[in-house]
């Protein structure tokens, strides 16, 4: 998307992840009213238009979540859904109005509470009319084989992949969000509980319930908000996954690439000068692919950069510095949205306990959506954001 | 008082063998899948496109597919969807006319290596809603 004119973030919000009692809409409430509380708003009449993913809780689900916020009937709320890329959806759309001059203020929201409603022991899938679904496919299933394949044509191993859960859970350590940080062996992770060969159970992400919610505005209302740290949105781009039949390289992630490349440009801001990156670290797998899709290190190279330390603190790009959806869990519909509240507030060092130093200029986004057979995702939403004062 | 008439539904009963369209198995030979050849450019795909995304063409000719193919990955599943029968494999098998099938694996796990052959086989990938298994296709070493 080419933004027409610049386009800031004004506040964002995140509810602590876990296992809730409470339901979606209460989620999404708490983090969308911490998100206009940060951004000054002083009344409901100045939020324009709402967006808002989820992906499993029912319908009118951006309705019941803004109901008590008081903009029903004054402006309008649109639901979004495609799996784990909604959240990230709805702050792409809140963008593009503002972009467009459609409106001076909206708000993306990303809103889910699987367990309440989800029983235990079983792994998301696409939807029964899709073939793969039919013949057992799950998610873990798919992420599992492009492990297996990733370690069949680069000789990694199980240790190789717990690498990534160890580094995560430690970025999560001091996160109060975060409820799986900490410090883990390599033999902890390794040795957890197999749940889809050659993922084991700390390298996949915990199904938990959570929200987060972003304010983004114009120029000129950020200045009438009077909000010190403006984050400016320097690109968003959303796309849907190539669709074929035929064998594909699944070490890569064809729509990854796609978008990435799509956001470089927009941006004008390259792969080499991302500070923070929060990424689809689903399974570990997923993260070690995407250093390589997504440029921050060549092909082939994945496993290095990781272990030379390029991923963390000190290194060329922080990857996950919240913990990622390892460390938070992934609520399908939120996290997409809860990524870019995480990263606003580390590029305004608001991160006690788990700020990355220097404090970081550029952050990145991303997340995919949907196992749709015949593409690798249904959906891709990356953010390229920077700080602006 | 006229008695009210009840009318008795039938339920359908579900399926038990998972889609003709795509998988033949005749009575006195091998099973095989069938690909979908469109007549206007010529793309052959599995599963079945209506219309081919390529060109939109509507119209197909079916095309008998390899019975083997090589297993470019896989994957043990301790945890898979509510309902089915824990551990079961899967995997992807590429066979030689360019296409990539998804499907289950018949055999033990631990036992399966990435870029092995593989053949067609059939067998149950879940239960119907009348408790009855959905044979469909699967594969399995050669």
């Amino acid at each position: 998307m080419k933004l027409q004119r610049d386009v800031y973030i004004a506040g964002v919000g995140e509810t602590v992840f876990g296992k809730h009692k409470m339901d979606y809409d209460e989620l999404g409430r708490m983090a969308a009213f911490q998100a206009i509380k940060a951004s000054n708003i002083q009344g409901p009449g100045m939020i324009e238009s709402a967006y808002v993913g989820n992906a499993h809780n029912g319908i009118v689900t951006g309705q019941t979540i803004f109901k008590d916020i008081g903009i029903c009937g004054t402006a309008p709320i649109i639901n979004v859904e495609s799996a784990c890329s909604a959240g990230a959806m709805a702050v792409h759309l809140a963008i593009k109005d503002v972009a467009y001059g459609l409106t001076e203020l909206s708000m993306g929201v990303g809103a889910e509470n699987h367990t309440l409603r989800r029983k235990s022991g079983t792994a998301f899938m696409p939807a029964m009319n899709d073939i793969e679904a039919v013949h057992g496919g799950v998610m873990t299933g798919k992420y599992a084989m492009r492990a297996t394949r990733y370690m069949h044509e680069t000789g990694a191993t199980q240790e190789d992949l717990a690498l990534i859960t160890q580094k995560s859970r430690r970025h999560a350590k001091n996160n109060p969000h975060a409820p799986f940080g900490g410090d883990y062996s390599i033999e902890e992770i390794v040795n957890s509980r197999l749940v889809a060969y050659p993922l084991t159970l700390h390298q996949c992400c915990g199904i938990v319930d959570g929200a987060g919610a972003v304010v983004v505005c114009s120029g000129d209302m950020i200045k009438k908000l009077g909000i010190e740290k403006p984050v400016k949105v320097r690109g968003s781009v959303v796309t849907s996954g190539p669709y074929h039949n035929r064998p594909r390289d699944i070490t890569g992630d064809d729509i990854t690439e796609m978008t990435s490349a799509m956001l470089y440009e927009e941006s004008g801001i390259g792969p080499k000068d991302v500070d923070i990156l929060e990424l689809h670290d689903a399974f570990t797998i997923a993260e070690l692919l995407y250093y390589e899709c997504m440029q921050l290190c060549d092909k082939g190279d994945g496993l290095k950069f990781l272990r030379d330390g390029q991923a963390t603190y000190g290194g060329q790009c922080v990857v996950s510095p919240r913990g990622g959806m390892l460390s938070y869990g992934h609520p399908i519909g939120a996290s997409g949205a809860a990524q870019v509240a995480a990263q606003v507030k580390q590029l305004r060092g608001e991160c006690t306990g788990y700020q990355v130093e220097p404090i970081p200029k550029v952050a990145m986004t991303h997340v995919t959506g949907g196992g749709l057979s015949g593409t690798e995702h249904a959906a891709c939403t990356m953010h390229m954001l920077s700080s602006d004062w | 008082m006229a008695e009210k008439k009840k009318i008795k539904r039938e339920k359908e009963p579900d399926i038990t063998f998972y889609h003709p369209d795509l998988l033949e198995v005749p009575e006195d030979g091998l099973p095989y899948l069938k690909g979908y050849k469109c007549k206007k450019c010529g793309q052959l795909d599995f599963p079945k496109l209506t219309p081919c995304p390529t060109c939109w063409g509507e119209e197909f000719d079916m095309v008998p597919l390899s019975r083997r193919g090589i297993l470019y990955s896989f994957s043990d599943l301790y945890i898979g969807q509510p309902g089915l029968k824990t551990p079961y494999i899967c995997g992807y098998v590429d066979l030689p006319e360019n296409i990539r099938i998804f499907a289950m694996l018949k055999g033990e796990v631990n036992t399966f290596k990435c870029d092995e052959e593989v053949e067609l086989t059939t067998g149950p990938i879940r239960m119907n809603e009348d408790g009855l298994p959905i044979i469909s296709y699967m594969f399995q070493k050669v």
